[in-house]
């Protein structure tokens, strides 16, 4: 960030400020559901892109978005237990999960585009180990949560109350990146992806920061998994786990730009307003015309804006206040 | 039992070698543009499409319907290159993948609203071939000689013509071959251009064996990956030995346990050998 940080600090103040009042204008319902989306798919991007943005790109994510989910769900189905402990189980076991995977890959070296194919395939076998275990979780059918109210449950027939809830993830999500930023964790994990060889000579341990950063990030993505399966209350491998979900986080957080606390919040923005736009305005006739368009939009997103949206907007900015001091 | 086993085992080297010939198209094209065609397995489900829409709305006799499929799979490579690969030549690997990532939700949505959610196919009744307690489908037998063929003349294609030479040596050297005078922007549209044909033909062979719908592709893109890997990406003979070797080990659990198991397994195997051995079961290490 080459502008002062009085001005970004006001902007980041303004945005969240919209964010929590937004509700309050809100006309209908529809309109708190799509924002609710939203911010759900912003927290998880917004994890998502701590990893990436330091060169760890994963694309497989909906490994600890699919354990996320279908833990707590499980769990309150069969046994009753609440969806808190759900979600601290659920986190647990990505983290774990993720500890193990994460220190493979590390161990053995993987950077780069083998490590975001590897990542890719491990999303691919949760989903198919989820489909496999169909006496338990209903195969490829999906599962529906049992349906309840109240705080010990995390149901609420009040959708303002999940807006509000996954709003206070999400603010976690972007307090955390700050902390990050200010961290010695972001000037090692900068200085491992400029070369590992290097840092590790300086005497930063590779493995450990790496591994920080993804357990971090597990953990926060399996909580989203949990919102999600709390918010929708029907979770299905092919929509929570595997390749699909794993490359639409992606897409919202690299859309939006990565590298900026914003650009995850932007992309999702972004992303689920015009799957929804196309799909009220298009699926009355054909069933798939919005995707395609969709599709065509993503394309030409990602060829023209390979920054991300935020990326270009404050790379220009920043442009204007350099030509503006000289 | 053991039959069983037997017949999974010659059905996994029959499929081996319609495998061996996708993985063969992602191969060179990752040999030569350096790019992942995330979507190729949905380039086959288009292929099939092609081929069923000229056999049953043009009433076209089906081998001229599948010289049909083919020229234009090998027409839309072409268009693949020019409209997505060619302006994230320079961009970094992440976009790229991304870009055919979203051609994928294009490719499948679009065949949704073209031809239906359906499965579709081209009823042809195939003998079955029995040696003693074994039977063995002559579609897939078909199937297999014909991409061993196809194979051989890819093979004499890279290396007895110049334009083989020449997509060869952009795979080795991109700037020595500019330097040669070779035009790199040519060869990709040549590449691109075989590739596509190629999942026209796979497409072609699997006619008699398999019906289509929109998702059909997404299974075979994720088996040519794992096949590519194993034997080494960029690595053409690799590939064409652990086709056979993914063929069998997932014909051979499907029969033993279930069909996601299998895919589970050439998955875990896939990423075993990136971790272990990333060069792939024949090649040098870097």
């Amino acid at each position: 960030m080459k502008r002062n940080s009085t001005t970004s600090k006001l902007i980041m103040g303004g945005v969240l400020l919209v964010i929590a009042a937004a509700p309050l204008f809100a006309e209908s319902e529809y309109l708190i559901h799509i924002g609710t989306l939203i911010l759900l798919w912003a927290f998880v991007s917004t994890a998502w892109a701590y990893m990436a943005r330091f060169g760890l790109v994963s694309l497989g994510h909906g490994v600890f978005l699919g354990i996320g989910a279908y833990i707590p769900v499980l769990l309150f189905n069969y046994y009753g237990i609440s969806p808190w402990l759900g979600m601290l189980a659920g986190v647990i076991a990505a983290v774990i999960i993720a500890a193990i995977l994460g220190y493979a890959c590390f161990r053995f070296g993987l950077i780069g585009d083998y490590f975001a194919l590897v990542t890719l395939a491990m999303a691919e076998v949760v989903s198919l180990a989820i489909v496999a275990c169909r006496e338990i979780t209903g195969g490829s059918l999906g599962c529906t949560l049992k349906a309840s109210e109240g705080w010990a449950d995390l149901q609420f027939d009040d959708k303002r109350y999940f807006y509000y809830i996954i709003f206070a993830f999400l603010l976690l999500a972007l307090y955390i990146w700050r902390r990050i930023d200010k961290s010695r964790m972001r000037l090692a994990l900068t200085a491992i992806e400029e070369s590992e060889l290097a840092a590790a000579s300086m005497g930063v341990s590779v493995i450990r920061f790496k591994m920080g950063i993804t357990l971090l990030s597990a953990g926060l993505t399996a909580m989203g998994g949990v919102l999600y399966a709390q918010y929708v209350t029907y979770i299905n491998p092919g929509t929570i786990s595997g390749v699909g979900v794993s490359l639409s986080t992606c897409f919202k957080a690299i859309l939006g730009g990565m590298f900026n606390i914003f650009g995850p919040l932007a992309g999702s923005a972004i992303m689920v307003s015009l799957e929804e736009y196309f799909r009220v305005s298009f699926d009355t006739g054909f069933l798939g015309v919005s995707e395609v368009i969709f599709g065509i939009v993503l394309l030409v997103m990602i060829i023209f804006l390979p920054r991300g949206i935020v990326g270009s907007i404050s790379k220009w900015l920043n442009k204007r206040f350099d030509a503006a001091r000289s | 039992m053991l039959e069983q086993l037997l017949m999974a085992f010659i059905n996994g080297i029959l499929l081996g070698g319609v495998l061996a010939l996708l993985a063969f198209g992602l191969n060179l094209i990752f040999g030569v543009v350096k790019i992942i065609h995330m979507a190729y397995g949905q380039f086959v489900m288009l292929g099939f499409y092609f081929i069923y829409y000229f056999y049953t709305a043009w009433h076209l006799p089906l081998l001229v319907a599948m010289a049909g499929g083919i020229i234009v799979m090998g027409l839309l490579g072409m268009l693949v290159q020019l409209l997505i690969i060619n302006p994230l030549l320079d961009a970094p690997r992440l976009n790229q993948l991304l870009a055919l990532a979203s051609l994928i939700i294009v490719l499948e949505n679009l065949a949704q609203v073209v031809w239906g959610a359906d499965y579709r196919g081209i009823p042809i009744s195939m003998p079955i071939i029995q040696f003693g307690d074994i039977f063995i489908r002559s579609s897939y037998l078909l199937a297999f000689l014909g991409a061993i063929a196809t194979l051989g003349i890819l093979y004499l294609f890279l290396h007895k013509t110049y334009f083989g030479l020449a997509i060869r040596s952009v795979a080795q050297d991109v700037e020595m071959a500019r330097g040669m005078g070779i035009n790199p922007k040519v060869i990709y549209y040549i590449t691109l251009a075989a590739g596509g044909a190629l999942t026209g033909v796979v497409a072609a062979f699997f006619i008699p064996i398999y019906t289509v719908h929109p998702h059909f592709g997404a299974s075979f893109t994720l088996m040519a990956f794992v096949i590519v890997v194993f034997g080494g990406m960029g690595n053409l003979l690799g590939g064409f030995i652990s086709a056979f070797i993914i063929g069998v080990v997932t014909s051979i659990t499907a029969v033993l346990a279930s069909t996601e198991v299998a895919d589970i397994l050439a998955l875990v195997m896939f990423i075993l050998m990136m971790m272990v051995r990333p060069q792939g079961i024949l090649g040098a290490k870097a």
